[in-house]
């Protein structure tokens, strides 16, 4: 495959176009927004290491949504172990600060809108590593299996559970928003 | 049959609809402000810390380099001195043989004369 002209393009350029693409899957991936930032900073300087041996734009799109997916996943595994021997209330406390850091803008936003990262985080990580490709990257069900590299029967399979799942939840949780509006 | 179908209609129509809000509240999230500074400011460090390393390893090799050429001038240099003194001495050990064949014959050829001068000496004895 040939490279293309101007590639590759200046690192600075790359960080600019794929931040929020790496940062927002790794938010809805952890549901920490601070651990999110740390991901995605680690995510960027990994391709900034990797950059002599991308091909193509879209190569380094697949690349970079590859590893946030299974970094978001390594991390969420750590968490849960040092949760798990520390007790909770660190975390707690951790996630307390990394919210704290930049308050959001939500003044437009659907009620969906501004709780999908609490409901994604309440589903199992394979379903929400697919929801996440299929609904914020847009990618085909086969698109998914390749970046996941799972058999494509069972990314089907987790779209539709983790579907399912998520709109019964967005469902309560926009009823109690109704009842408390 | 009828109501079974509407069912399944009315809820894949439902699906739809919350497919159609799910991507609008799965828009990419705007990176927190600075974090692409903060991003270029550790890929400079890390150039820099990778340079830096880069450089030394590289002064290494350069004093590696010339410790070889140095010593391998040095132990050239130390062969062709011993190499120059073997030859000496083995010029020296020729002339040495030299003049001990030389001095050989010669004693030899004296030795040969003292012979024949005492046969002479003895024969003009018994004439007498």
């Amino acid at each position: 495959m040939r490279k293309p002209l101007n590639w590759p393009p200046d690192f600075e350029q790359l960080v600019e176009e794929h931040q929020s693409m790496v940062f927002s899957l790794a938010w809805r991936m952890t549901g920490d927004r601070g651990l999110a930032e740390e991901l995605a900073q680690d995510v960027l300087l990994e391709l900034d290491r990797n950059l002599a041996r991308m091909k193509s734009p879209e190569h380094v799109r697949f690349w970079l949504r590859q590893v946030t997916v299974h970094r978001s996943a390594d991390a969420l595994r750590r968490k849960q172990t040092k949760a798990a021997s520390l007790g909770t209330d660190v975390w707690v406390e951790l996630e307390e600060r990394h919210v704290l850091v930049e308050p959001i803008d939500e003044s437009d936003e659907s009620p969906l809108g501004r709780r999908i990262e609490d409901l994604m985080a309440g589903l199992p990580e394979s379903q929400r590593a697919a929801l996440v490709l299929r609904y914020q990257e847009e990618l085909t069900p086969e698109e998914i299996a390749v970046t996941l590299q799972s058999p494509l029967a069972t990314v089907k399979s987790q779209l539709q559970r983790g579907l399912k799942l998520l709109r019964a939840r967005a469902n309560e949780y926009l009823k109690e928003y109704v009842r408390g509006t | 049959m009828e109501h079974r179908e509407i069912g399944e209609q009315e809820n894949g129509q439902e699906l739809a609809e919350f497919e159609r809000k799910l991507r609008i509240a799965m828009q990419r999230r705007e990176a927190p402000l600075g974090m692409k500074q903060r991003v270029l400011a550790r890929a400079r460090e890390r150039r820099q810390a990778q340079h830096g390393r880069w450089w030394m390893v590289q002064r290494i090799a350069a004093s590696a380099l010339l410790a070889t050429i140095f010593g391998g001038i040095a132990v050239y240099k130390q062969v062709q001195e011993r190499a120059l003194e073997r030859k000496r001495g083995e010029e020296a050990r020729d002339q040495v043989m030299t003049a001990l064949r030389i001095t050989h014959k010669t004693l030899d050829h004296v030795n040969e004369r003292l012979a024949d001068n005492s046969k002479s000496t003895l024969g003009f004895q018994t004439f007498r």
